[in-house]
Parts: structure tokens; sequence; C-alpha cells
């Protein structure tokens, strides 16, 4: 079988096939039949019918085929005849400057003028095809009016079909000859290429169109009729029956094939300017050659090399604005400025002894002086509170006194370090209490301060304890509680999984009296240790509920300025604090009620700085309204 | 060697206290370089501090020991409940890294979205159980003839008390009550004359409040005055008898 070689794409497809398997591309119309196996030998141009004897002797004895292959004008053949002259000639590879000479020979028309004896005859052939096509011969324009470009373009219109053909035949043998890539020798031409050498010396002689029958063999089973109406109407340059008639088949009677008819109002229609058969012919004889890629020796055209549109970096084009001089000026006095600004501009140095440092100094003096003389002299002037006037150290001391012998007690150190002074005393004393007992202290602390205080503390009780020797153990410090609300919910309902080992990395839980404990109602009693009100009431919130529903109580010492707030949970029905400690006064009076006054003279000193606190602010605000008063002041007013 | 350390720590730190307490009163004649610096030394040695409890307390405590503890002491059986409860919070903890980078930070919503929510959620439940309801009963409560005193001298400042108590919270929510009946236009908005005597009444009591409430912070403020006078003299004498 033959293979026909895709146009479009030069792949080799099989000759049953209407298009090509790669590209989709039509094979009947324009394919090239390839040189199978068993037909080497045969002329891809020839019929497969036709075998290579046959071939090789049309070549000496060509014959016309048709009335309109003898009808192809001389200058036709000549140039055809040139143009396979050389490519005989040059059997070698040729250079991309010599390819690009011969492109160069077939675009450029001749400089030589046209032989006048040529025009003649191309105008008798022209007049003749019109004549037969039944179509008048236009005027000629008279060579006065036309100008030599527009003689030229008009050699050029001729010349443009042959130029068409050629080059698609060029295309088909260079496709053919790079897809098949025959290993042939240098001397030797492949037999396909004879062939088609054959083949053009054939068209040459008057066979041109009679070597294709497989590529024309549909359309010419069709009539002319059929062909007029499934063929759109063509300009007429195209029309012309020597560039696209197709040539008769060979095996079928030459019938002549009559040119189409174009009606006149498809003729009026016609766009003259639109489509133009003769475009201005660029000059491409000062272009570049391309010297690689696909496109090699070509001048003109865009190199498919790589390197053509390789990505460059854009120019940079200055952006420099014209400033004028005043603008200038502006300018740097805008940038001293700004300088100036980020200078370090020293504050102006205040007098030290002005009348707002000397009022502070003197009310300094007089808070610090009294109150450094009670520590100092470590009096006990100043009788301790009476816990029964401080509400909830009653209630709390007997909430302690109610614990039996060596339960477990939740004590929270939620307190920060600066307020250990105020709640330091009452503390000592409460922790002081519990060790008497032997209860298991178990401490905890939502603060980051909250284990050392704990640990301090514990420390300070035991050496408080003078029967007791060395430190307290019956304890285990759980260390931090991270989480803040939530942390605390977590230890009222699941105190193992929050805290499963003890800073010593004990597991407290597993032994006793924790090991008793599941939830934090368990505990027999919780002491919270705090200065923050808002620290106090997250855990009534949080802790409250489950150890009511238990009847734990919850044992609250704080500070003085948390205590208004949290004395609503303390005074209310049922009380949700069932003791509390508040400040200074409060550790004092615990102090009492458990026998334990060591004070050092700090309530002798609490007593005179409120004393002296209470004397400033009313001389203070006495001062004030006397001197608002003065005539002096008014007028500094007005 | 050790115990000479222990020995020299509470010195060490006693006078290092004794240092910083100086340096704190400077403040006394105004701002200057001492108490700055004590300042600065104490914010650094708290975020130090505060780093290590983390990493000591959290990290290693409640973290890692466990799993230390189950391998050493080979009950595995407890170790599905700890990783039930760790993996996820520590998970839960890494993702949350993720705020510390700006580019990264929105990855960390989530974990902060249901951080918060769960915060809310804890704390309006708390709140409702713990001191709404049982505040409101309490104050409902206040001249409940059931918990009166049986001696009538008690029972005349039981009363006196439950109604200064009741009259205060009224007037005090009263004073906070806003909501006014829209009006016509141009008619200036006013409540009326009775909430308005009302409202001034628990502006008394707000007073009254904020005037125990500077009362209670000025006494925690002389005491730890004193607490550090005290200190003071203590170093003193604790020097002088080295």
């Amino acid at each position: 079988m033959t293979d026909i070689i895709c146009p479009l794409c030069g792949k080799l497809n099989p000759p049953d096939l209407d298009e090509c398997i790669y590209c989709q591309a039509p094979l009947k119309t324009g394919g090239f039949v390839a040189p199978s196996e068993d037909e080497d030998k045969i002329s891809p141009i020839l019929t497969s019918s036709e075998k290579p004897g046959e071939a090789e002797n049309l070549v000496p004895e060509p014959k016309a085929s048709s009335d309109l292959e003898q009808n192809i004008p001389d200058w036709l053949k000549q140039t055809e005849a040139n143009f396979l002259d050389q490519s005989e000639a040059k059997p070698k590879e040729t250079s991309p400057d010599e390819l690009s000479e011969q492109i160069d020979s077939i675009l450029t028309p001749s400089s030589a003028p046209p032989n006048p004896q040529d025009n003649a005859i191309d105008e008798e052939w022209l007049a003749s095809l019109l004549d037969e096509a039944g179509v008048g011969m236009p005027e000629p324009p008279s060579l006065q009016e036309e100008t030599p470009d527009e003689t030229q373009e008009a050699s050029l219109e001729e010349q443009e079909p042959e130029i068409y053909q050629e080059g698609s035949e060029a295309e088909v043998e260079g496709a053919a000859e790079e897809e098949l890539a025959l290993p042939t020798q240098p001397s030797e031409k492949p037999e396909w290429l004879k062939n088609l050498e054959a083949s053009s010396k054939i068209k040459l002689e008057g066979e041109l169109f009679g070597s294709e029958p497989v590529q024309y063999e549909a359309v010419v089973n069709e009539t002319p009729e059929e062909k007029a109406q499934e063929q759109p109407p063509l300009p007429e340059w195209i029309a012309k029956p020597g560039s696209v008639e197709p040539p008769p088949s060979p095996e079928e009677p030459e019938t002549p094939i009559a040119p189409a008819e174009i009606p006149n109002w498809l003729e009026a229609l016609r766009p003259t300017d639109a489509v133009s058969p003769t475009g201005p012919v660029e000059d491409l004889s000062g272009a570049d050659i391309v010297t690689a890629g696909p496109l090699a020796g070509l001048r003109g055209v865009i190199s498919a090399h790589p390197s053509a549109i390789r990505a460059q970096k854009p120019p940079t084009y200055s952006i420099k604005l014209r400033v004028s001089d005043e603008q200038q000026a502006r300018l740097e006095m805008m940038e001293e400025l700004l300088a100036d600004e980020e200078k370090p501009m020293p504050l102006p140095s205040q007098p030290i002894i002005t009348t707002r440092n000397i009022f502070r100094l003197i009310v300094a003096v007089v808070l610090l002086l009294p109150m450094a003389w009670m520590i100092i002299s470590g009096g006990k002037r100043t009788s301790a509170p009476q816990p029964g006037n401080i509400p909830g150290v009653v209630d709390f001391t007997q909430r302690i006194q109610l614990l039996p012998s060596g339960v477990p007690v939740l004590i929270a150190f939620d307190y920060e370090a600066g307020f250990s002074g105020e709640l330091n005393i009452a503390i000592t004393n409460v922790l002081t209490q519990l060790m008497n007992k032997s209860i298991y202290l178990t401490l905890v602390a939502t603060t980051p301060s909250g284990p050392a205080l704990a640990e301090s503390m514990i420390k300070n009780a035991s050496l408080s304890m003078a029967r007791t020797p060395g430190f307290y153990s019956n304890y285990a410090n759980l260390g931090y509680i991270p989480g803040g609300t939530m942390g605390l919910l977590g230890l009222a309902t699941s105190p193992r999984n929050l805290l499963p080992y003890s800073l010593q990395i004990e597991s407290v839980w597993a032994e006793a009296p924790l090991n008793a404990i599941g939830s934090i109602k368990d505990f027999s009693a919780v002491i919270l240790i705090t200065n923050d009100p808002d620290t106090a009431r997250i855990w009534i919130e949080q802790i409250g509920p489950q150890l009511q529903e238990a009847g734990t109580p919850l044992l609250i010492v704080t500070s003085s300025q948390a205590e208004p707030l949290i004395r609503p949970y303390y005074e209310s029905t049922p009380a949700q604090v069932q003791g509390m400690i508040a400040g200074l006064v409060g550790g004092v009076a615990y102090g009492r009620t458990v026998g334990n006054i060591q004070q050092n003279g700090i309530w002798d000193a609490f007593s005179v700085g409120i004393t002296v606190s209470v004397l400033i602010i009313l001389i203070g605000s006495i001062a004030n309204v006397v001197v608002k008063s003065l005539p002096a002041s008014k007028k500094k007013e007005n | 060697m050790l115990d000479r350390i222990n020995q020299l720590a509470d010195p060490i730190g006693a006078i290092i206290g004794f240092l910083l307490t100086i340096m704190v009163l400077s403040y006394i004649i105004g701002d200057n370089a001492l108490f700055r610096l004590a300042i600065h030394i104490f914010i650094g040695v708290a975020s130090g501090y505060a780093a290590v409890l983390i990493l000591y307390n959290v990290i290693w405590f409640q973290v890692l020991i466990p799993v230390i503890q189950i391998f050493t002491t080979g009950k595995m059986d407890g170790l599905v409940a700890y990783a039930l409860r760790v993996v996820p919070a520590v998970l839960l903890g890494i993702w949350m890294l993720t705020k510390a980078s700006p580019r990264l930070a929105r990855w960390g919503t989530p974990v902060l979205a249901f951080l918060a929510g769960v915060g809310a959620a804890t704390v309006v439940a708390g709140a409702v159980r713990g001191t709404i309801f049982p505040q409101v009963g309490a104050s409902v409560n206040l001249l409940n003839t059931q918990s009166a005193p049986a001696e009538i001298s008690n029972l005349v400042g039981w009363f006196i008390n439950g109604l200064i108590v009741l009259l205060g919270t009224v007037a005090t929510l009263i004073y906070f009550q806003f909501g006014i009946q829209r009006q016509e236009e141009g008619v200036p908005v006013q409540r009326s004359v009775f909430m308005e005597y009302i409202s001034t009444v628990g502006q008394g009591f707000i007073v009254v409040t904020l005037g125990v409430l500077f009362t209670g912070v000025y006494i925690a403020a002389l005491t730890a005055l004193i607490d550090r006078i005290s200190f003071l003299w203590e170093t003193i004498l604790r020097l002088a008898n080295i």
C-alpha cells in the first residue's frame, strides 16, 4: 500500500484515511503519497496503477494530457525549468545564505524588463482563455497611466500562482526529506528524489497535472455543475484556469473543463480593495537571514530559535523630577526640620526644691516618722482589735477549729507578693493553727508567684511553731494551675487530672489522705488567700456551688481593698463564703483568737499611720478651703 | 558547701531586698534613676520567673513527668487516659503558637476562637450560678422573718441593716436605669421625679461605696509601707548582729 504524507504535519498516514491521524488535516486534497516498501521505486506523484517502468518511459516522452496544460505560458514553464535545473545542479545541502538567495530569486521579480514578445503571448493566451469562458477581455490599462511600480506589480501578479505552486512543491519535498529521513549516500540520490525529479520533468513538459490522479480523483468524478455549486465563488485572479483548475485523470477521457462563470452581480460585489490579489511586496533584501531553527535560510521572518524570544529585562527610564531652586530650598528646609525632630531633646531640668516637692516631702516625713518610731520602739501601746468586731473572723476561727485532725485542706495562694505585709500575719496564724491540728495541706495557685509564696509561708509558719522541730512536711505543693477560670473549673471537677504530681514529683493522689479525693468537694475545707476581688469572685463562682452542695466551707483570707466586694458573698443568706479574714485588722484579730499576738509593733504603726493619715487629709482639706477663700487667691483666679 | 550557701542565701536576699526597697522608696523625692532601675529589675525578674514557672510547672510537671512516670513504672493502662487528656491540649497549644508570627497569625484564629468560646461559656455559667442567682436571692431574703434573730435588740438592728441594704441595692440599680419612655419630638427627655429622687439616693450609696473602696486601697498601701519599714529595720538589726 502507499502511504500518504500529510501536507500539514508531514507524517505518514494510511492511504484509506481522509484525514491525518495526527493533525486531522485533509489528506485527499493535499496529501503527498509516500513511497511504500513495495513501491519504493515508484514516484509518489505517479498513480498507483502506473508501474515503475512506465514512469521511466514517461519521462522522455511526455504527452499532453489536456488543453489547459498545453496552454501554460512559456514564462511559467521557463521559471519552473530554471528552478528544477538549480535543484538538480545543487543536490548537496545548501547553506542558509544560498537558500535565502534562492528564495529571494523566486520571490523578487526580475529586474530585467519583461520581454514584450512574452507579454504579447501571455495576453493572447489569457484572451483565449477568457474567450473560452465567455468573458470578454478586460481593457488593458494604458501604458501611459501605469507607473513602473504598477507594471512591476502586474508582473508579480502573473508570477504569484507559479511561485505558490513551486513553493508548495519545495515545502512538500523538504517535509518528505525530513520526515522520511532516509539514509542516503552523499554521492547518490535517493530513489524517491529521482522519481520526484522525473515527475518534475514530466510537469515541465506538459504532464504537470496528470501525475496526481489520486488527489484529484474525487474532484474529477464530479460534474462541473456540481463543482460550481459546491465551491464558493472565487476571486477572478484565483479563477484563472491555468492556476487552479485541477488536471483531468489520465484514466478518464480528457474532456475540456469549461471555466467558471462568475455572474455579473457577484463580480460587482467583489471587494476589490479588501481582497487585493497583489499586495505590496516588501523589500527584504536588507533583512536578516535566519541562521538556525526550522526557518533557517529565510530572510525577513521572525526566527523560531528560542534566543529570539528570550525574555529581556525592560529598559529602565529615569523618573527624575525637575525641581526648581525654590523647591530645592524648601526641600532642604523640610529635611532640616525633620532631622531636628529626630534629635533627642533634653527635658528642661526642673528644680529639685519646688513647692510640690516640699509638700510631698513634708507629708512623707509626717507619715513615716511616727510609723518608723513605733516599729523601732516595738511598743504594744495599742490593743489588738476584738475578733467579734471584725466580720468573718469568728466564723473563720470556728470553721478551722471544727476541722478534724489530719484531714486534707486545700489552700490556694493567689495573692501578689506586694501584699505580703498585709496578709502575712493572717496567713501565718492560719497555717499555724492548721499545723497544730496536723492538717494535710494541699497547696495550689493560679498566680505565677503563688507556689513560691506558698513554700515561703510554710517555712515561716514552721519556724513560728517553737514546739515542732524542723519544717512541717505534711503538705503537698501541687504548683501552678494554668488556664485561669477554665483551670479552676478543671480543678473543681477533676483535680487528679489537672495536677497529677506535686513539685517534688510525687504522685500524692495515690497516697493518703488524697487518695480519697475525687473532686474538690471532698476536701474538708478550701481556704483562698487573695488580694484581688475578681480572683475571689471567680473562685466563688466556679468552686462555690460544688462546695455548697457538699457542705464544705469556703474560707477567704483577703486584702482590705478586696473586702468590700467579697463581703456580700459572706453576708448573703445562705452564705457563699463561710469565713473571712480581711487585711491586717482581720489578721491581728484572728491572731488574738488563737493566742498569737506577735506583731513587732506593726499594729501600733498601723494605728498611728491611720491616725496621721486622717489628720493629714483633714488638715489638708481645711488648708485648701482656707487658702481658696483668701482674697489674694480669689484675685488670682479672677 | 551547699549548707553554707543556704545559710548565706537569706542574708544575701535580705540585703538585695533592702537595697531594692530603698531604691523604690526614693520615689518620695521624685522620679529618679534608682527608682527606674528598681522597676526595670522587677519587670525583668518577674518575666523571667513567669517563663521558668510555665516551663517547669506546666510543661515539665504536667506534660512530661506523667509520661516518664508511666514508662518507668510500667503502668501502661494510664497511657491512653493521659494521651486523651494531654495530647489535645498540647496540640492546641502548639497551634496557638502560630499567633506569634504575623504571617501565620490567622492560622491560630480557630484555636483562639475555641479558647474564647470555652472561656466565655465558663464565665457566664459561673456568674449565673455563683453570683446572679445567689445574690438576687440573698437580697430578696434580707427581710425574711424566718432568718430574723430571736432577740429583740438584735431584731431591730437586723431590720435596720436589712432595710438599708435593700434600699441601697434598689436605689443603686435605679441610678443605672436610663430607659425612658419615648417622648414627642422636641420634648426634653427626663425621668420622672420619683425616679430622680431614688436615683439620687442611689448615687449617695455609690459615693459611700467608692469611699469604702478607696479606704480599702489606702489601708492596703499603708500596710505595705509599714511592712517595708519593718523589713528595713529588721534587716538593719540582722546586719548589726552579724
